[in-house]
């Protein structure tokens, strides 16, 4: 199968500076989210897949083709719902949408159809033939949505998807997703800083930190370990309390402010936990018994990148 | 995604040619320009001095209609170079007025909703966006210029002496090439002057701005400097430098210096400079992301 994202040494630079610093790696997912804080460059990977942004050096492949080379054959194959207001002004939400179908090569009566079908399939078929500009903020986001499905492109790119939408819209708009991801062959890319809405829909992360890849993770595969682990709150943990859990089987993983994250052998019991924190003089505040979730390696990927690169 | 399943369908119909697909921007932009029941009525306005020329073309023709009108002598109702040059220049400034209410619709609105991502995610690229715009007003433009032209010159061909057609033919690539010079000043003005303006009211003022208040500008320059260069600034001044010269007619009173003309091929690089720099305001502000430097 091809795969959905290949990256190769992508740099992008932007008004002198350096966004995208030499991404590389390979995502073969149907669903792959974008995570990462702002500014870490998942917009600007999207608007550089989209060929809005020339490489400064590398390049990417997405379906198998060159964003340098092939372009405009790969625009034909995406449907792309940006993240800001994007809207064609006076018209009706019907109108906008089979107007953006035609662009993508729909003829006008095929556009007709599929606008309506698209209108009817966000669940906006109701207010079709309303000017957009009254639209609510969430059904703007739906009517992007309609737009970029309309012409049934073979990848749907989406930036943040649920942004400024209430918990039911927000609900509607992630069901909508995993229809579109389960019902297709459509691969999707998600752009989000919600963990949980890209949780909830991807099945691979591409996390970046500062223009630089922190992880690249398969969510099924993740899901499919789901190894149980204790989560610990201390005061005073430093690297000899680690040591000594490492020296006992466990591993672990230390973050800022006493959090420590300890993966147990099954033999290991938690009292020998306790007896090496009170011979180390360290209090252990809080503990739990978690599974692995997307937030922990999130946060691991940028613990770990913070430290390579002298922390935010 | 049939409607009554509400299940998402992959599409797998016919698709249109690439080639021609940036007229799909000019169908939708003539549809909304038109849907504005005021710019019908002003573009049927401004081809009332052309109803007005052919009217005049009828009565120079018809001896009948002269007598009855007690017109003395014929001198005055002369079709000529001078003739189409007073008309084609009418209609320039009536194209000027139609580029600034439509050009800025545009563009300007385009920019300021934030849609350019939607356009240029899609097979179309620039300079296929920027031509679907302009083709809206080549259009319209040239139904109020080249194409009137072309028909008063038919007229004026049926109804004069058999000969006339025949001495006049070069009239016929003058009013085409002057007409396009034309629109492709007004129309590229105006679509750089909207892209970087973004506020249609505003872009609009811009637009018309520059072609009337530069010439006042010019003329400041002529009567500090002695000069009559000054007039490089005044744009439908050099269009009739042009239309005049490829007429074989005399220009109209400029007031001082009016003798001392700007050279025809000056008028010519400036009109072409506009067009250039135009283009290359376009080709900056046109992004689908603007990047803020530094």
């Amino acid at each position: 199968m091809t795969a959905t994202i290949e990256l190769d040494d992508l740099h992008v630079q932007l008004g002198g500076r350096t966004i995208l610093d030499g991404l590389s790696g390979a995502l073969n997912g149907r669903a792959i989210g974008l995570l990462g804080p702002n500014g870490a460059g998942k917009s600007t990977l999207i608007n550089t897949l989209l060929g809005f942004h020339p490489p400064a050096r590398g390049t990417a492949r997405v379906l198998g083709m060159d964003i340098r080379q092939d372009a405009r054959k790969l625009r034909a194959q995406v449907g792309y719902m940006p993240e800001s207001d994007s809207f064609i002004s006076g018209m009706t939400g019907l109108r906008f949408v089979r107007y953006m179908a035609e662009i993508s090569g729909l003829p006008p009566e095929q556009a007709m159809e599929r606008a309506h079908e698209a209108f009817f399939y966000v669940g906006l078929g109701e207010v079709r033939y309303r000017k957009l500009g009254t639209y609510s903020l969430g059904m703007k986001q739906l009517a992007k949505l309609a737009q970029a499905i309309a012409h049934g492109p073979k990848m749907l790119i989406m930036d943040e998807p649920t942004n400024g939408l209430d918990p039911p819209a927000r609900q509607r708009m992630i069901q909508l997703v995993r229809e579109i991801r389960d019902a297709s062959d459509m691969r999707l890319i998600i752009s989000s800083h919600l963990l949980r809405d890209v949780e909830e829909t991807c099945e691979e992360v591409l996390i970046l930190r500062n223009g630089r890849v922190a992880a690249l993770c398969n969510l099924e595969e993740e899901r499919r370990a789901n190894r149980k682990f204790l989560e610990l709150e201390t005061i005073g943990a430093n690297g000899a309390f680690s040591s000594a859990l490492q020296q006992l089987g466990c591993e672990c993983a230390v973050f800022t402010n006493g959090r420590m994250k300890v993966v147990m052998p099954d033999k290991i019991e938690i009292r020998e936990v306790y007896r090496i924190a009170e011979q180390q003089g360290i209090q252990i505040r809080r503990m739990n018994h978690r599974r692995d979730s997307l937030e922990d390696i999130f946060l691991n990927a940028m613990e770990q990148t913070g430290a390579a690169h002298g922390g935010l | 995604m049939a409607v009554y399943k509400r299940a998402y369908r992959a599409y797998n119909g016919p698709i249109t040619a690439e080639r021609w697909r940036f007229l799909v921007l000019t169908r939708y932009s003539l549809s909304q320009l038109f849907s504005s029941r005021a710019f019908s009525w002003f573009m049927m306005i401004t081809l009332l001095p052309v109803l007005i020329a052919a009217a005049f073309i009828y009565v120079s023709n018809n001896a009948a209609v002269q007598a009855a009108l007690r017109m003395g002598t014929q001198s005055i109702l002369n079709v000529d170079g001078s003739f189409f040059a007073k008309v084609l220049l009418g209609q320039a400034w009536m194209g000027l007025f139609l580029t600034c209410w439509a050009g800025p619709l545009l563009v300007a609105s385009d920019l300021s909703n934030g849609s350019l991502p939607l356009y240029l995610s899609r097979p179309l690229n620039r300079a296929e966006y920027v031509a679907g715009k302009a083709a809206v007003l080549v259009g319209i433009l040239s139904c109020v210029t080249w194409i009137p032209g072309l028909l008063l010159f038919a007229l004026q061909s049926s109804l004069g002496s058999g000969g006339w057609a025949w001495a006049h033919k070069s009239f016929v690539p003058t009013i085409i090439l002057v007409s396009f010079l034309w629109i492709a000043v007004l129309t590229l003005i105006s679509l750089a002057t909207s892209a970087w303006v973004k506020w249609r009211i505003v872009a609009t003022a811009v637009t018309f701005g520059l072609f009337v208040l530069p010439p006042g500008f010019g003329e400041a320059i002529n009567g500090v400097l002695r000069t009559y260069w000054g007039r490089v600034l005044n744009l439908p001044y050099l269009l009739e430098v042009i239309l005049t010269n490829m007429l074989d007619t005399p220009m109209q009173n400029h007031g001082p210096f009016t003798n001392q003309q700007v050279p025809q091929f000056a008028a010519w690089i400036v009109l072409i400079g506009v067009c250039l720099a135009s283009l290359l305001l376009l080709n900056k502000r046109l992004r689908a992301r603007e990047v803020v430097r530094g």
